[in-house]
């Protein structure tokens, strides 16, 4: 296939899944400054900028940070990238330029998504509705994979596609993991009530809190949660799975070209897989996700260089 | 619902003179009666939306980029009968294979130049013509694989053409997405009416484009200027439909003189380019050199035979209006035929006793560029103002050779949902002509409508609209 259309699919399902976990992010933020003391409300709402990197373009547009500025920013903001609109415009302009590789299916979603969020933008999103709209996100994800699955040809594009998405999730889980489990750490250590809400926060934004209850049951462990997110296998999220398919997938991409991004992807998916809770912990759960970090986005440059740098 | 009748003089494709139905469009004129106005209402907008989400829109040149039009869909059909259809197919085998033993001469042998049909001056000195195509051997020698011939259909009944297309005609994605919509809206209709087929079209056109190279099965791709482009969507469908690559300049290179797209698996040889670039952007280095569309080298590869170019470089020549009242003749003079389509009397400006008429019956006649499109840049004397006349006049008489006069036609009109119910609007039709191993068409075309009241002007840039166009395979229904 065409390494243009290659490089279009594999950002189309980046901006798609950024999109997603986007929405969940916001969503358990929202949620959590309801719950919070007011001086603690801030440190929540600035979560989604944290892993988005978009703190300081806020604050260039904004001398506060309340819920209705963060939906305002976050969702329908055409001013920076990292906006659900800004990410659908981006995801729709590359899927029209890899048309052809797409089936009418995951075309139409697509497009489909974009007329509704354009229309949503024109009537604006309050914080009374923010929740309707967040569920509107997930579900439009949810088609979208469904599309893929059900009606595209498991050919390159479909590799290719796969892989933006994988990439993406693997990057945003680490940072979002991250994050969060810093702030569950402090407030257990303070012997806060907010405690249980903050682990529960961090599992909902990655979709994992019913893997965690049926995993562990009701005990909040913070070197459970890690576990969980970084080792297991059966966690759509967790880094494991993300790299079990990176690596799967460029295995099956047609070429033999890919060797580089074969190896790192390869090595790991080693690492994780063989790993265990015994070495984060010693090593310190930040210190291993900023390498993890890295590493990704090493894999991430490869894969361009590999099969569309020429 | 009620059909407004058809205003006098005019050839109505439902209705005859005397107000009454034609006997092959029965059905469809009881459709209409019975039909209820809230259901057809609800029918159109399901339409736009469905339109909308396919993702069929046009952005017209001088808007934002973007802007995603959606072509105005028609929902009633209009209908061509068999018996007509049998005579346009011939017609347009007829004329397309003329204009390709036309190419073919006049950058080879130039017959028809030396017996003295058409001057050395229009064809040699014409902006479309080539003359690095001179002596170039083209496979089948075939020029214009796809054409598109406009076609009207004036009071008597009769259909002329109005203007032929060789160079990258467009809309054949509207004929197609058109008859599914309709079958999606009303499978009702079709299920009591034979209506002949078109969705094999991108079938016909991958045979065409693999028989434009002599290799036992080569490489096709679809090259395109890109997603702002006004028919980027029609590449995309194309390119799909026929599971082939849709490219664009940067995707190819040249090598050895032999053309190649970077694929993932790295370099791999195209064959045949069916090209929805005009010729003077496909290669920066021999023609536009600002051009950011087109391949480097692509000119060298092309001449040297490596690479097929659908449809050629130089066919502009032959559907230039100054070109045009000559088509008649290319067939006589070729295939010793008489033509069977009409073509409409047009007088050349370049001649002085053609220009002087025009000048003195500017008020009753159409004065089009030679070289104009999509129209743009044309006068409709009956229509045009005092202002408009005077300003023509002045054109006219500072560069005759410019421009081509025609009489005002009666477009043929066809019943039309407007705002206040159905009225007659005026239509035009375009057909796709294939020449591959052999000549080939489905049965069917782009109908386009003029949707302003008393307009004549169809096409989609000034608020134009499309209908499906039904060919019947029997007209005893």
């Amino acid at each position: 296939m065409l390494s243009r259309a290659a490089a279009s699919l594999f950002w189309m399902a980046r901006y798609l899944e950024r999109m997603e976990i986007q929405a969940r992010l916001l969503d358990v933020s929202l949620t959590m400054a309801l719950i919070d003391v007011p001086e603690d409300r801030e440190e929540q709402l600035s979560v989604p900028l944290l892993v988005s990197g978009t703190r300081d373009q806020f604050w260039q547009f904004h001398d506060e940070v309340t819920p209705q500025r963060l939906i305002d920013f976050l969702l329908l903001d055409d001013r920076h990238d990292a906006s659900v609109f800004s990410m659908m415009r981006h995801a729709r302009d590359n899927a029209l330029h890899v048309r052809g590789n797409l089936s009418s299916d995951v075309w139409e979603s697509i497009n489909r998504t974009w007329l509704e969020l354009k229309d949503l933008s024109r009537r604006g999103v309050r914080e009374s509705n923010a929740s309707s709209v967040f569920d509107w996100v997930r579900e439009r994800s949810h088609t979208f994979r469904g599309a893929v699955y059900g009606t595209l040809l498991r050919n390159d594009a479909f590799h290719f596609l796969r892989l933006g998405t994988f990439i993406e999730r693997a990057d945003t889980t680490a940072r979002v993991l991250d994050i969060r489990h810093v702030m569950a750490t402090q407030s257990m250590a303070e012997h806060s009530t907010r405690s249980f809400f903050e682990w529960t926060a961090l599992l909902h934004s990655l979709a994992a809190f019913e893997a965690y209850q049926n995993t562990y049951g009701h005990n909040l462990e913070p070197m459970n949660v890690a576990e969980l997110l970084v080792l297991s296998a059966d966690v759509p999220r967790s880094l494991h799975s993300c790299l079990k398919e990176i690596s799967s997938l460029l295995e099956q991409v047609e070429s033999g070209r890919a060797q580089r991004a074969r190896r790192l992807a390869s090595s790991l998916y080693a690492n994780i897989r063989y790993g265990d809770r015994d070495y984060i912990a010693e090593r310190g759960l930040h210190s291993y996700l900023v390498d993890f970090l890295g590493r990704i986005q090493h894999i991430a440059d490869q894969i361009q260089k590999d099969y569309t740098g020429w | 619902m009620l059909i407004e009748p058809p205003a006098e003089g005019l050839y109505d494709e439902l209705f005859d003179s005397d107000n009454r139905v034609r006997p092959h469009c029965r059905m469809l004129e009881q459709w209409l009666i019975h039909s209820d106005e809230d259901l057809i209402a609800e029918k159109r907008r399901e339409a736009d939306v469905l339109f909308q989400r396919l993702g069929i829109t046009f952005n017209a040149y001088g808007e934002e980029q973007g802007a995603d039009r959606l072509i105005p869909f028609d929902l009633i059909p209009r209908v061509i009968s068999a018996a007509d259809w049998q005579k346009l197919q011939a017609g347009l085998r007829q004329r397309v294979q003329a204009l390709n033993r036309f190419l073919f001469d006049i950058y080879h042998d130039y017959d028809i130049v030396r017996a003295g049909v058409i001057s050395a001056e229009q064809v040699f000195a014409n902006p479309q013509y080539q003359p690095g195509m001179q002596q170039m051997k083209l496979p089948r020698n075939l020029y214009a694989h796809i054409a598109g011939i406009d076609l009207i259909r004036h009071n008597d009944g009769d259909f002329y053409v109005l203007e032929d297309n060789l160079r990258c005609p467009s809309g054949v994605s509207y004929m197609l997405e058109n008859r599914r919509m309709m079958m999606r809206l009303f499978p009702e209709l079709f299920a009591q009416t034979p209506v002949a087929p078109v969705d094999h079209y991108p079938n016909l056109l991958g045979e065409t484009l693999r028989a434009a190279s002599l290799k036992p099965d080569p490489t096709v791709v679809v090259l395109t200027p890109g997603r702002f482009n006004s028919a980027y969507f029609e590449h995309a469908f194309l390119a799909r439909q026929m599971g082939v690559e849709l490219v664009e300049g940067p995707d190819l290179f040249v090598r050895d003189n032999r053309v190649f797209m970077k694929t993932t698996i790295g370099p791999q040889q195209v064959d045949v380019i069916y090209r929805r670039i005009d010729d003077d952007f496909l290669d920066p280095l021999a023609g536009n050199p600002d051009s950011l569309l087109g391949v480097p080298g692509l000119y060298a590869a092309y001449r040297s035979g490596h690479v097929v170019l659908a449809n050629a470089m130089g066919t502009g020549v032959a559907d230039d209006k100054s070109i045009y009242p000559y088509v008649p003749d290319m067939i006589r003079f070729y295939l010793n035929e008489e033509p069977i389509l009409k073509n409409v009397p047009t007088w050349q400006c370049r001649k002085e006793k053609d220009l002087q008429y025009v000048l003195e019956h500017l008020e009753e006649l159409v004065v089009k560029e030679a070289q104009g499109a999509g129209g743009y840049g044309m006068l409709i004397g009956p229509k045009a103002s005092r202002k408009e006349l005077a300003t023509f006049r002045a054109l006219l008489k500072a560069k005759p050779e410019n421009y081509i006069a025609q009489p005002t036609l009666s477009l043929s009109t066809c019943p039309t949902f407007v705002n206040d119910g159905i009225a007659p609007r005026h239509l035009d039709l375009r057909p796709f002509v294939l020449s591959g191993k052999k000549i080939q068409m489905v049965p069917g075309g782009l109908t386009r409508v003029a949707l302003k009241e008393g307009s004549l002007v169809v096409n989609s840039s000034q608020g134009g609209g499309t209908k499906d166009t039904w060919v019947l395979e029997d007209d005893r229904c």
